[in-house]
């Protein structure tokens, strides 16, 4: 029960990184190679504001969620848009090159040492023989809220069925009237917001490293491959299955014999591209275009 | 003068994995991220056996066919996989070889490396390895010279621009995709098996993601598919890579300045190329 609770944990994190990035590739079908990065930016920027600044927490976390937008917005006036209309897969390189910018960037301002955003809740709390702190829980709920949240807006208002038009299929939504190139511009500032958001909770329930940006950036294609690319809920899904698997992997004592490594933890993600692109490349939860 | 040898042996290595890897991605235009993938399995193919006892002739020829076996994967992959598809399944692979040779300690020692490797009678001194070096780069860079501007490089080329008008032509696919990857695997078996008596250790971390990226840059900046671009292109970005030690900034900040730097220039060359790089196939 343990495991699962520390799957719910891991899997939070992994969703809200996920589900961004599943938006973006839906609407837009391009890769971004450096979103690991764009979380590290918001929790870095938050630890900034809160530790080093001395800003309250909340008032921290809003400025980490504000730079993450400004960020993605930055990001794609720069790095996609002058690129995907010429080729889909340019974004691919340059958000290789904007990677390499923000992990320097990174070094530069904030140094390599691995930072943690200091909370005030402590107590542990036992649920069904699960164990967790206050402040994982409250991370937990964070992260639902703000998923249900971005459920509601995306299902059941008119801005919703706008950005839903333009997931299915731009040219015909911008016959519509949708303003499309608006909504990308939107949908990716959405992503960069909900990656801060991962950052954020990166750096209250561990810590920051410049290292775990790749690994966080392939856990996150790992859950769109698998959700069906460019399906938000599949994607969801399969980050929070990723992140069990991962915890079951290296927790579980195989047949009373012997326990996996925790260094093979992270190629559960890997096994899950392997696996999905070879068998079944279009996804658990893969939604067809809509022809007329 | 140390210095100089010592850049001729790095950049000449360099040539036969790069060039290699710019006949796949630069003139092929397949998304094979993973050379340091096949680098990985050439490398530790090699040095593994080298370690346990083997002698250099019959270790290299074990790396030589696990190297073939995970090119020929590759090449199969590219051949069933959309070309984003592969790009990402690439990293997983590559990846993935990386957390075995980490974790399989008691066979590769994992981020400890293979120290003490051993050197070729002939490749003692820096000098010897700059003067070996260039022969084995002189001598890649003609044949891939050769295979640019012969049938195979048009076939390439073609199957790059438009795969089924090529395929309507008598091009044959499967054949054009294995020889590149057979081709790019055999030039990183033979700049690693060089590279690693260089500097007297096998270590994973001259194996991991950011290796990859130097190579990209390296294709994007010099001209993809270009031999003599690509060429051109190593030179400098070498020069800058282990010039800028010289340059008066403290050391802790040398890595992060490569780092932006190397990113800008990644990002320009794109730039200038974006009409270029992955062009619109032409039509009638």
């Amino acid at each position: 029960m343990q495991l699962l609770m520390n799957g719910l944990i891991a899997g939070s994190l992994a969703a809200l990184i996920a589900g961004g990035l599943a938006l973006v590739y839906g609407v837009l079908g391009v890769f971004n190679l450096a979103l690991g990065q764009m979380v590290l930016v918001g929790g870095y920027a938050t630890w900034w504001f809160h530790v080093p600044l001395g800003l309250p927490l909340s008032a921290s976390i809003v400025l980490g969620l504000l730079m993450g937008a400004a960020l993605s917005w930055a990001s794609f006036e720069l790095f996609v848009n002058p690129f995907y209309k010429h080729h889909r897969f340019l974004p691919l390189v340059t958000t290789i090159a904007l990677s390499m910018i923000l992990d320097a960037a990174i070094l530069l301002l904030w140094s390599e040492r691995p930072r943690s955003i200091p909370t005030t809740g402590g107590g542990m709390i036992s649920i069904v023989g699960m164990q967790a702190t206050f402040t994982q829980l409250t991370l937990i709920m964070c992260t639902l809220l703000l998923l249900c949240g971005f459920a509601c807006l995306f299902h059941s208002t008119p801005f919703g069925r706008k950005l839903r038009a333009v997931v299915q299929n731009p040219l015909a939504a911008m016959s519509l009237g949708v303003p499309a190139p608006l909504l990308h511009r939107i949908v990716f500032i959405m992503s960069g917001v909900f990656a801060a958001a991962g950052g954020i909770f990166l750096g209250i329930d561990q810590t920051l490293s410049t290292t775990i940006a790749f690994p966080l950036t392939i856990k996150a294609y790992a859950a769109i491959i698998a959700g069906g690319k460019g399906n938000i809920w599949g994607a969801v899904l399969c980050a929070y299955l990723i992140a069990i698997l991962e915890q079951l992997l290296v927790g579980v004592h195989w047949f009373g014999t012997f326990y996996v490594s925790a260094g093979y933890q992270s190629t559960v993600a890997l096994l899950f591209i392997i696996v999905f692109l070879l068998w079944k490349p279009q996804g658990l939860f893969a939604t067809s275009q809509r022809l007329a | 003068m140390q210095f100089f040898w010592h850049i001729v042996a790095m950049i000449c290595m360099s040539i036969p994995n790069i060039l290699g890897f710019n006949l796949i991605f630069g003139k092929g235009k397949i998304f094979h991220f993973g050379p340091i993938g096949v680098s990985t399995v050439a490398t530790y193919g090699v040095f593994v056996p080298l370690m346990h006892g083997f002698s250099y002739p019959s270790a290299i020829a074990i790396g030589f066919v696990l190297t073939m076996i995970i090119s020929l994967l590759f090449a199969w992959l590219a051949l069933r996989l959309e070309p984003d598809a592969f790009g990402v399944m690439a990293i997983a692979i590559h990846l993935s070889l990386l957390a075995v040779v980490i974790n399989w300690i008691s066979l590769t020692r994992g981020t400890r490396g293979l120290p003490d490797i051993p050197r070729f009678f002939f490749l003692q001194t820096t000098q010897s390895f700059a003067l070996f070096t260039f022969i084995i780069a002189l001598l890649w860079i003609l044949f891939l010279f050769v295979l640019h501007r012969g049938s195979f490089g048009r076939s390439l080329d073609a199957l790059a621009e438009q795969l089924w008008y090529a395929g309507s032509l008598g091009i044959d696919r499967r054949w054009v995709t294995v020889i590149a990857f057979l081709i790019g695997g055999l030039g990183a078996l033979i700049t690693n098996v060089i590279y690693c008596q260089y500097v007297f250790l096998v270590h994973p971390s001259d194996l991991n993601f950011p290796v990859f990226i130097f190579f990209v840059m390296v294709v994007v900046a010099g001209k993809p598919g270009s031999v003599p671009g690509v060429l051109c292109s190593l030179i400098l970005l070498t020069l800058l890579r282990e010039g800028m030690r010289f340059l008066p900034i403290p050391s802790e900040f040398i890595g992060s300045l490569r780092l932006l730097l190397f990113g800008l220039i990644l990002f320009v060359a794109v730039w200038v190329r974006r009409d270029t790089l992955f062009p619109k196939a032409r039509s009638v």
